[in-house]
């Protein structure tokens, strides 16, 4: 084989779990999840760099593998064949039904072609197949928490989508072409904040990194999820991956902005531990708490970074195995803690059979827990406060909205919108 | 006169004769209607990609008569009507397949299909319009020629949307008319002139004259073009079978009118001498502020056909504010839209009309799980609902893409603005539906219906749906390819802003 017949099995290796994904096809074959794998698995076995651009396709778009990416498709591949496995062997009826393995492929497809992606455009169009098929994944086993999981995922996923799509505009605007060598160098040079910020908030929200991380602790939460609870540290490890290809690292300073999402980072770690210490009594959440941990170790790296560009060029290349390491960990300990789910909470009389260290942890549990509660409690009493006083105007708007109707009232947010758009012009 | 003299004719009339011949049969000759329409849709399809094949290699197709002393008819082909007929035909094809199947049982199927055949012939005539004049005459003949389909189910319902959309169309083309005639008073000539128009000769004291004159054409094809405020016919022509707002919303009639807004920036006025006047700014906005205001108004419809309705009018308004940007990148978006949103459509309207048929299925509301019972039907609906939100990589994204690039290349970053708002909009209406067809369980019995045995649903009726899809599909993933929507858009585009 050559290096056109590898670019081939690069394309090959998107296209098949695509084709997979139609009911009428795989509905016909013995393991299709198994089956959709095996492209991919070649193309980790296939040796040297190669790509292949179609020039017909969106944007000229190009798939391509090289010694670092290999890495993390190998930890991808691995992920998929767990989740395969893990989903072949479950108990549960649904995740197995023919609009189940529709949306397990069409994910599948997706984060295959996010890893091999070598532009912008085809890293884009292949994580949004991604995060809408994770979506129908979350939601397909649907019970109250996943319900809520998934519906928390879908609007981060849009909000994300929409930001990273005006970061990919200024980027064709600035550049030729839409390749990671170019575009990050020439977004640095352009000293887009804009882009920063648009595609650093776009990812974010597609990891849960905090205070976006509302998905991933629902998912977490919900019981009998051993596949999805695999596949959450997909989108966040992508994300992640998103946000180290598509950001100028290295380039040139951002320092303000750096400097920010280094706290942002630090933000996310600290109420992770403190969230940490007050639910020692669920192992599962303790697994999202640790994914919002190390997704804040990641930013805080990610804004130091960009604060400080030599710095980066020294450490980056640990960045990609902490990803590696982050997700297998974080799937190992799902396998373990996922059918344990169920640990009741501590009663008194195993609160007196504990060591003292555990005890005292568990005080600052209460403690933390009551204050907490009672900050609620005194923030809602200011709410009902604030509600009652828009009751009152709401009273003396009446008459007025009973003038204007519905289609006034929306022509009237329009030219709002509108005047809001033409001053921020 | 010669073959390339003829052929736009011939294209014309390759639908006007079997819509003739079709209003003389009777009703049961079933078998030879649809033999004339098939065949009628098939020799234009053909003759389309003659002339298409022709005019990508350089060649000249034009057919002139002459009307009165000084007006002539002229028909024309180049690359902007290329696009529009190709469109046309392409869906007229795929919309006749399913008209056929949709009214199987329906009496007035003659009067029907004469009409339809009548509507394609009146749009292909507006793509080709060499002038003015032939344009407001096929634009007219187009408004008569959905009228009767329209009011096709005779309800009362029906006559009142026929009524309001008369009222709003006739209004139009008055507009239309005074236009027209008061810039011939100006200028002696009405001949699209493709590079650059053929009003910057025109001294300034006419200007205040122009700027009218532009607001009353822009007026006469907002009609049809559903700019607000004049969209009110849209949603009550809903109450038409799902061919005919398939056909109003993708082929024909919306896509007339914003083919009206291209044709008198870029072939009447320019788009160098509409920005000087500063008609352009007011357009754009104008255009802006339907996006979002069809947008909103969608979000409130459980009416699905009503919902479609709104999302149109918002759609539609891509190619004005494409136009009315006035930059070569965001002009391509804006014509391409003119393709992509016409796939993306008709594949809905299909996809609608297939569950009310099958199903009878009319609201959002009853279409929990239908998924399940329909997935061909709701994969197709799903992927024209993706592309109408603009996601990756279906044809909407392309439009979208090239409107935000065009955007920033002359400065007017609002727009992105609005491009976000809109897409925004798009999944907060579209993606509720998909939900509740795919995620929710299905209920115990469907409000009416129809058995196809283990088929989901006739094949005449699913075919149509899934081949737009996949050309949506298919406009996006092979964005670059020779001969797709994008490339047409960019000779489009280059032949208006990079004058040789």
């Amino acid at each position: 084989m050559n290096v056109t017949t590898f670019g081939i099995m690069l394309w090959v290796a998107v296209i098949f779990p695509l084709l997979l994904a139609i009911p009428a096809l795989h509905s016909r074959l013995p393991w299709p999840r198994y089956i959709a794998i095996i492209p991919a698995i070649i193309v980790t076995l296939l040796p040297g760099e190669f790509f292949l651009a179609l020039p017909w396709i969106i944007f000229e778009s190009e798939l391509a593998i090289n010694g670092e990416m290999r890495w993390i498709l190998t930890m991808t591949v691995m992920i998929w064949l767990i989740a395969a496995t893990s989903t072949a062997f479950s108990k549960n009826d649904i995740s197995n039904d023919r609009t189940a393995t529709t949306f397990f492929l069409l994910t599948l497809a997706g984060n295959m072609g996010t890893v091999l992606a070598n532009d912008l455009v085809a890293f884009f169009c292949f994580s949004t197949l991604m995060g809408y098929g994770f979506y129908g994944m979350l939601i397909q086993n649907s019970n109250a928490e996943t319900h809520r999981a998934a519906r928390y995922y879908l609007w981060c996923l849009i909000a994300a989508d929409l930001l990273l799509f005006e970061a990919l505009l200024l980027a064709g605007f600035e550049n030729n072409g839409l390749h990671f060598e170019i575009v990050p160098t020439t977004m640095a040079e352009a000293s887009s904040s804009l882009y920063l910020w648009a595609v650093f908030i776009g990812f974010a929200l597609k990891a849960g990194i905090w205070p976006a991380h509302l998905w991933l602790c629902t998912a977490f939460k919900s019981p009998n999820l051993l596949p999805v609870l695999l596949l959450s540290g997909v989108p966040v490890a992508m994300a992640l991956l998103g946000a180290k290809r598509w950001l100028p690292f290295g380039e040139s300073a951002f320092f303000d902005s750096g400097i920010l999402i280094l706290m942002l980072g630090m933000v996310a770690m600290l109420y992770a531990l403190l969230k940490f210490a007050t639910h020692l009594s669920s192992k599962l959440m303790l697994l999202a708490w640790i994914t919002i941990l190390m997704t804040g170790l990641f930013v805080t790296a990610l804004g130091y970074g960009l604060a400080y560009p030599s710095e980066w060029v020294r450490y980056q290349h640990y960045l990609q195995p902490f990803i590696v390491i982050f997700v297998v960990c974080l799937t190992t300990a799902t396998l373990i803690f996922a059918r344990s789910h169920a640990v009741p909470q501590i009663s008194s009389l195993e609160l007196q059979s504990k060591s003292k260290l555990n005890l005292n942890i568990i005080k600052i549990q209460h403690w933390v827990n009551n204050k907490y509660l009672q900050l609620k409690l005194s923030s809602r009493t200011s709410w009902v406060k604030t509600a009652k006083r828009y009751q009152r105007i709401l009273f003396w708007q009446k008459p007025f909205e009973l003038t204007i109707g519905w289609s006034g009232r929306i022509t009237m947010l329009v030219v709002l919108g509108l005047s809001l758009a033409w001053l921020a012009s | 006169m010669n073959w390339n003299t003829w052929l736009p004719v011939l294209v014309v009339i390759s639908s006007m004769l079997p819509g003739l011949i079709i209003f003389g049969l009777a009703e049961h000759r079933v078998r030879l209607r649809t033999i004339l329409n098939l065949f009628g849709a098939v020799v234009k399809l053909f003759l389309v990609g003659w002339m298409l094949w022709g005019v990508y290699h350089g060649q000249h197709f034009e057919t002139r008569l002459m009307l009165l002393p000084g007006l002539e008819l002229v028909l024309r082909a180049g690359p902007l009507s290329l696009m529009f007929i190709t469109l046309s035909s392409i869906l007229w094809l795929v919309t006749t397949i399913y008209a056929i199947a949709y009214l199987e049982d329906s009496p007035n199927r003659s009067r029907f299909f004469g009409f339809f055949s009548l509507c394609v012939t009146a749009t292909i005539g507006v793509a080709l319009a060499g002038n003015l004049i032939t344009f407001l005459l096929f634009y007219e003949l187009l408004t008569l020629a959905t009228y009767p389909l329209v009011v096709h189910r005779g309800t009362e319902e029906a006559r009142r949307a026929g009524q309001s959309y008369l009222r709003y169309t006739i209004f139009g083309g008055a507009l239309l008319l005074i236009g027209t005639v008061w810039l011939y008073s100006l200028t002696g000539t009405l001949e699209f002139a493709p590079q650059g128009g053929f009003l910057s000769e025109i001294g300034a004291e006419h200007h205040t004259s122009l700027i009218i004159i532009f607001a009353l054409l822009i007026a006469g094809f907002g009609v049809k073009a559903a700019l607000f405020p004049l969209h009110g016919w849209l949603p009550k022509a809903m109450v038409a079978p799902a061919p005919v707002s398939a056909l109003l919303h993708a082929v024909a009639v919306v896509k007339a009118g914003a083919f009206g807004i291209v044709r008198v920036v870029y072939d009447v006025f320019g788009v160098e001498f509409a920005t000087d006047l500063g008609v352009t700014g007011p357009l754009a906005w104008l255009a802006a502020f339907t996006i979002i205001y069809g947008s909103l108004r969608a979000l409130f419809q459980d009416d699905l056909k009503r919902r479609l309705a709104y999302s149109t009018i918002s759609q539609v308004s891509y190619i004005a504010l494409g136009v009315a940007i006035a930059g070569p990148i965001a002009a391509i978006g804006g014509i391409i839209h003119l393709v992509h949103q016409g796939l993306m459509k008709i594949t809905l309207f299909f996809c609608a009309g297939n569950l009310a048929e099958t199903l009878g299925i009319h609201k959002i509301s009853e279409m929990n799980g239908v998924g399940k019972r329909m997935p061909w039907t709701m994969a197709a609906f799903t992927i024209g609902a993706f592309g109408m939100i603009g996601a990756p990589p279906i044809a909407g994204f392309v439009s979208k893409w090239y409107l935000g690039t065009g955007a920033l290349e002359v400065g007017q970053g609002w727009v992105l603005i609005v491009l976000a708002g809109s897409s925004l909009l798009n999944a907060a209406y579209f993606l509720p539906i998909l939900h509740r067809a795919w995620f929710r369980d299905p209920p115990n019995n469907w409000p009416h219906e129809h058995d196809f045995g283990r088929k989901e649903t006739a094949w005449p009726l699913l075919f149509p749906p899934i081949v737009t899809a996949v050309l949506a599909l298919a406009a996006g993933i092979l964005a670059s390819a020779p001969f797709s929507p994008l490339e047409w858009g960019q000779i489009v585009a280059q032949r208006e802003f990079y004058k040789p």
